[in-house]
């Protein structure tokens, strides 16, 4: 699990508008030909941004998700999912120790 | 000889520029960035180098430098969609190469970019303090948003490297110095507050910083900077990296004018001795 393609995702969603407009339109046909495993995918799918941030995706990123609400998200449900998730500083030393 | 006339630490809030455009001049954001631009008009610099923190816009995780140079002759932006005027910006492009060999020279292996755009954490200070884009910059960046962050007395160290080679600089250049940044600021992460994008985490850590540049404590702050101390202050907390690289250059001056807004998780600073 590399966590680079849910960064990439949310990257593509704000530097990338037919990306973004093919999000919107068909997202699993969106992210097909990004590099996710299964579990990236569905969490993606399901705009659990809080499990996609313990995995180790960058909040700053994830938060495009929401400003152009994708996967379902609004500003409401974007923060309280995130808030239940590990903080940065958790989530370093994590990254640390899976040397990812 | 060239010279550093001047020095100045800025937020970058994307917001702030469409905000100031609505409230108008007396605002107190306005008022803020006003003061800053007059000490800027009075020194009268002629090039300005900025410490700045990308957000994953200039650079990804594809290709992301713990420091880099940009030293195109021009660059542009926004390019992160921040609702504020499109702007070009030169660069002193010379300068900027200068800063890259004399860094590898004293032992800072900095990334060099000749092909970049800047997203607003460079736009919006400059939109305020130079809005004719006539003072051309040299933009050296400082990874602050991505762990592991480099030590704070690592880019203090960097900043002192910056005043050695505008020191050896032979030409009668009047260089300032801008720091653009936070120092609690926690954007799309888990610290943010319920129904917001972002929010400000603590305060307290804000007003110990502004404490500490305004009495010139640098040691103290290097000490208690460190990368975790920074990421419980905001996932992107490490902005404050840009200001202690700021101390590097200029040494232990106290601030002619610094003011807080806390609850932005923010300061403006100046730094004059003339």
């Amino acid at each position: 699990m590399s966590v680079y393609g849910i960064n990439k995702v949310c990257w593509l969603t704000l530097h990338d508008k037919a990306f973004r407009d093919e999000l919107k339109r068909d997202p699993s046909k969106a992210l097909a030909a990004l590099p996710l495993d299964d579990e990236e995918r569905r969490l993606l799918l399901a705009g659990e941004v809080g499990r996609l941030h313990d995995l180790g995706a960058h909040g700053f990123l994830l938060s495009h998700l929401s400003r152009f609400e994708l996967f379902g998200l609004t500003v409401v449900t974007y923060s309280e999912r995130m808030r239940a998730a590990k903080t940065a500083l958790e989530d370093a030393a994590k990254r640390d120790e899976r040397g990812t | 000889m060239a010279e550093i006339v001047a020095a100045f630490g800025a937020p970058h809030t994307p917001h702030f520029p469409d905000l100031v455009a609505r409230l108008g001049p007396d605002c107190e954001v306005a008022r803020l960035y006003a003061e800053l631009r007059r000490n800027i008009q009075e020194v009268s610099p002629d090039v300005i180098i900025v410490f700045d923190s990308d957000h994953l816009n200039t650079f990804f995780f594809d290709n992301l430098p713990t420091f880099a140079v940009g030293a195109a002759e021009i660059t542009s932006g926004p390019n992160d969609g921040t609702k504020m005027p499109n702007y070009k910006l030169r660069i002193d492009a010379h300068l900027a190469m200068k800063a890259h060999s004399h860094g590898i020279e004293k032992g800072f292996d900095i990334s060099l970019t000749q092909e970049f755009q800047v997203d607003h954490s460079v736009l919006v200070p400059l939109h305020f303090l130079t809005p004719d884009m006539q003072i051309p910059v040299v933009p050296i960046f400082i990874n602050g948003l991505c762990p592991p962050l480099p030590a704070a007395k690592r880019c203090h160290a960097l900043g002192r490297m910056i005043r050695d080679m505008v020191d050896s600089w032979p030409h009668a250049t009047r260089v300032a110095v801008l720091a653009s940044g936070s120092f609690s600021l926690e954007v799309g992460g888990p610290q943010i507050p319920h129904g917001k994008r972002s929010g400000v985490p603590d305060p307290d850590w804000c007003r110990l910083v502004q404490t500490r540049l305004k009495m010139a404590e640098v040691d103290d702050l290097l000490n208690e900077a460190t990368s975790g101390r920074m990421l419980r202050a905001g996932n992107v907390g490490g902005e404050l990296l840009n200001w202690i690289a700021l101390l590097g250059v200029i040494g232990e001056r106290k601030p002619r004018f610094i003011e807080s807004q806390l609850d932005h998780g923010h300061a403006y600073g100046v730094w004059r001795w003339d």
